[in-house]
């Protein structure tokens, strides 16, 4: 497909030209020398973690960055020259020659105006259409977008929308007046895997039937090596290596390419779990479990004597650990996974159903038994920072549960403390560092060592890397899986990402919409799903090309 | 246009408990309240024959029902100082106060957007900072002492302004009120515009002025059409606030320049011990406090589509 919108670009020079970019603000370097150009029609990916500098280099293009940044290099538009542009010029090719399409979808539409005529601003403005037209065009490029009934959702506010929706819609404003280039920054890091693989085919068909030129920046190989003909990997505001997808998957040269290529999930196998063989009680027993939240009433329906609905989060969910196992929750956002995560912990209260450990129920549970209960079952949250008390060191963060539980005293647990910041790999140095002082890896990792502090048989892990780095991710799951063996833990692994989930847990459980879609080992479910909605989900992984046989390999020789 | 309803219908049990509560604030009076209507020296045929004539001798929930009967047909008491009924007190009162209160918005109002404005286009820039130390002052001066003030100086010395009164034509209340305006305005004109700076700097960096930047809206475009109809919802409610809180409390002022407006009744009211006519004012206070906020509700919603839930 690439190939063939190649030929019909003129050999006239690449449509977007950077060269010796380099950004600053004040004193430190954001950018350093960045150069890379993209022909018409052409998908160019831009892969890097957090802080690599790939958004800057994008908004640099754009003319988005803040006034205090310095910009020298060069970035030619075709024959024009946009560094030196005054604000007017800027307005008069923004949206109009090139357009621009953001991480969250959600923040990036104005909240008080309707979705149709945010999309025919932009006509108006740069094509000179009279409202009516404007909006019979917004209309019509919503259908383009994939949105259903889209003279009625025209008339909608983005509060109205859905994720994958609000992203549509801006895709179609950022298209509106026929850009040649399209900049695509994280698009669909925000969005639930199946809305992702939707976006990405939106875009992959616009590249194809309008010649769209696309900058695709994402912190995801996988997506990337899905759409893009080239990829540029940054790295610390630089380019460490551009070339052919295939050649940088497949070949990557420079050893920060190859690590990143290495950790994407599902590359390695993970050894976890350390079950003994033979069937035994399980440890955390979950029965017919409902949790349900009243829907928000108002006086109307209290007047006409409605009764409240009530959202069902979790409808009968029945599943089983074994000491030692390692399960894995999948399931999109509202699936219902840290729902029964907060309730295994007694942040909610079950409507019907019971969760035993050790065959006991967990309900009825007070005073010291309760006490021992959380001992027993610990959890380390999604988001490193907030889950961290900004205020207090990681090592007091570590050692609060030991003294708290009565375990030692608090001298004693400092001391604890240290030991565990050895065992989650932290330099003890670190330890009087406060959580704002410390990258999202290393909270995390202090998030872990807290959980460990009460030495639990059962860690829940609620979606701990989604907020990492992919190699920071891959570091936290090696990490993860060493503990589990050397501290004989049970795990419940929760995630969103069908591939960490199936190369680091023995079994899967499908979450969607509260209710359990499909079961069983986790290989089988990646290579075999039955269910059509895991079907739909393992279809929407993006994998590099070899990444299977990788595993394989690895699965072989362990 | 259901929120209308549905907001309509909060504010019957809303008034219904401002009923109550202001039914109440005769009975918490502390003593007997024939005694206190009676005065110090009346004696205890007297104060049988009021009791008997305000019907207090009767249970307190059928006087409650007389009392929300009273009301549904408008009428809130007699004034035992005036010998009028309170609605016909508060009707005269009425005008000078809600004169005040629009003449304070005119004064107000404009000087705040102008200034929030100013000061956020540049924060933490020379005009930001001469208006925020200005602002400062003027929160900081009681409006006692500037209406003494400027009474002195402006009425006084120069002879420019009248001191006290009202006027007779709307010219002359222009004129009579400009000092009372002014000195309310000063005070109320710098907390508009601390919440409307806050606000228009946090939406100048929101995600979506980068996306309308990105969809080439020029500066004046994203900041009229974009950063500042978001930003006005926070300043909206407070501005509420503050005018149920002048209608019902430009007491200090109308004191201080001798207005005849609510301000001075209440105060009157107060010292004769007019308990009527206090009851009569607090449920109007009350009732226009949830009028004010009831209007202010239906703008949010018809500013913010989130608010129509």
């Amino acid at each position: 497909m690439n190939s063939a919108v190649k030929a019909l670009v003129p050999a006239t020079g690449p449509l977007l030209q950077i060269d010796g970019v380099s950004v600053s603000f004040g004193s430190a370097q954001v950018l350093k020398d960045v150069s890379f150009q993209i022909a018409a029609g052409e998908i160019v990916g831009i892969a890097g973690e957090s802080g690599s500098g790939k958004s800057t280099i994008c908004r640099s293009a754009m003319g988005l960055l803040p006034s205090t940044a310095e910009v020298s290099g060069s970035i030619r538009l075709g024959e024009r020259s946009l560094l030196t542009l005054g604000e007017a010029e800027w307005s008069g090719i923004r949206g109009r020659e090139m357009g621009m399409i953001f991480q969250n979808p959600a923040s990036h539409l104005d909240p008080l105006r309707r979705v149709g005529s945010q999309i025919a601003q932009p006509m108006i403005r740069h094509l000179g259409l009279s409202r009516k037209e404007a909006m019979e065009r917004a209309v019509a490029l919503l259908d383009d977008v994939g949105i259903r009934e889209p003279a009625m959702r025209a008339k909608s506010y983005p509060h109205e929308l859905s994720g994958g929706m609000k992203q549509r819609v801006m895709i179609a404003a950022a298209i509106s007046c026929a850009p040649k280039l399209l900049i695509a920054d994280e698009p669909t890091t925000a969005l639930d895997v199946t809305v992702q693989a939707k976006i990405l085919e939106l875009l992959k068909d616009l590249n194809a039937r309008r010649g769209l030129g696309i900058v695709l920046i994402s912190h995801d190989l996988g997506v990337l090596a899905d759409i893009c003909s080239r990829i540029v990997i940054m790295r610390q505001g630089e380019i460490v290596e551009q070339g052919q997808t295939a050649q940088i998957v497949e070949d990557p040269r420079h050893p920060y390419t190859q690590l990143l290529v290495n950790s994407q999930p599902g590359r390695k196998k993970l050894r976890s779990g350390w079950g003994k063989p033979g069937v035994q009680e399980p440890l955390l027993q979950v029965d017919g479990l409902t949790v349900s939240f009243p829907v928000k009433r108002n006086i109307l329906d209290m007047l006409r004597n409605r009764t409240p609905g009530r959202f069902k989060a979790l409808d009968g969910i029945g599943l089983a650990v074994q000491a030692g196992e390692t399960v894995g929750i999948v399931g999109e956002s509202g699936s219902g996974k840290s729902t029964l995560a907060r309730t295994i912990i007694r942040q909610n209260t079950p409507a019907a159903g019971t969760v035993r450990l050790d065959g006991r129920d967990i309900g009825g549970l007070s005073g010291a038994e309760l006490s021992a209960y959380r001992r027993n079952v610990q959890m380390v949250f999604q988001n490193p920072y907030d889950s961290l008390n900004p205020r207090m060191t990681a090592i007091e963060t570590i050692a609060e549960p030991i003294w708290r539980h009565g375990l030692a005293d608090r001298r004693t647990a400092g001391e604890e403390a240290a030991r565990l910041l050895d065992m989650v790999e932290l330099p003890r140095a670190l330890g009087e560092r406060k959580p704002r002082q410390l990258s999202g890896g290393q909270c995390q990792r202090v998030g872990i060592a807290r959980a460990l502090a009460l030495k639990p048989r059962l860690l829940i892990a609620d979606e701990i890397t989604s907020a990492l780095d992919v190699t920071t991710q891959a570091q936290i799951l090696e990490l993860l899986a060493r503990l589990q063996r050397e501290r004989e833990l049970t795990l419940l692994y929760i995630s969103h990402d069908l591939s960490v989930v199936s190369s680091f847990c023995q079994r899967v459980y499908v979450f969607r919409n509260g209710r359990i879609v499909e079961t069983g080992a986790a290989q089988e479910v990646l290579t075999r799903p039955r269910e059509a909605y895991t079907q739909e989900l393992v279809a929407s992984l993006h994998r590099l090309p070899g990444g299977s046989a990788a595993m394989a390999e690895t699965q072989a020789g362990a | 246009m259901q929120i209308v309803l549905k907001r309509i219908l909060q504010l019957v049990f809303v008034l219904l408990g401002i009923c109550v509560v202001t039914f109440l604030l005769v009975h918490m009076v502390p003593g007997d309240p024939a005694r206190v209507i009676a005065g110090d020296r009346a004696n205890p045929e007297t104060i049988e024959a009021i009791r008997k004539s305000f019907g207090l001798d009767q249970p307190l929930w059928q006087q409650f029902v007389t009392y929300a009967g009273n009301l549904l047909s408008g009428d809130i008491g007699q004034s035992m100082r005036y010998k009028r009924p309170v609605t016909a007190l508060i009707g005269q009162f009425i005008w000078p106060t809600l004169f005040l209160t629009g003449y304070v918005i005119c004064l107000a109002v404009p000087p705040a957007l102008a200034l929030a404005i100013a000061s956020a286009r540049k924060p933490g820039g020379l005009a930001d900072q001469i208006i925020r130390i200005v602002g400062i002052a003027g929160m900081a001066i009681p409006v006692f002492w500037l209406g003494i003030m400027m009474s002195r100086f402006f009425g006084v010395a120069l002879g420019w302004f009248p001191v006290s009164g009202y006027g007779k034509t709307f010219v002359d209340h222009l004129h009579h009120l400009f000092l009372p305006a002014l000195s309310t305005a000063i005070w109320m004109v710098p907390v508009l515009i601390q919440s409307l700076r806050a606000a228009l700097i946090e939406k100048a960096g929101a995600d979506f002025v980068t996306a309308a930047r990105a969809q080439g809206a020029g500066e004046r475009e994203i900041f009229w059409r974009t950063i500042l109809p978001n930003a006005v919802l926070p300043t909206l409610n407070l501005f509420g606030v503050i005018i149920a809180f002048l209608i019902g409390g430009t007491i200090i002022v109308e004191t201080v320049y001798a207005v005849p407006g609510l301000g001075s009744l209440m105060i009157n009211a107060l010292l004769a011990r007019d308990y009527h006519v206090v009851q009569g004012l607090t449920l109007m206070f009350a009732v226009t406090t949830v009028g004010v906020t009831f209007v202010v509700d239906l703008l949010s919603a018809l500013i913010d589509p989130r608010a129509r839930l």
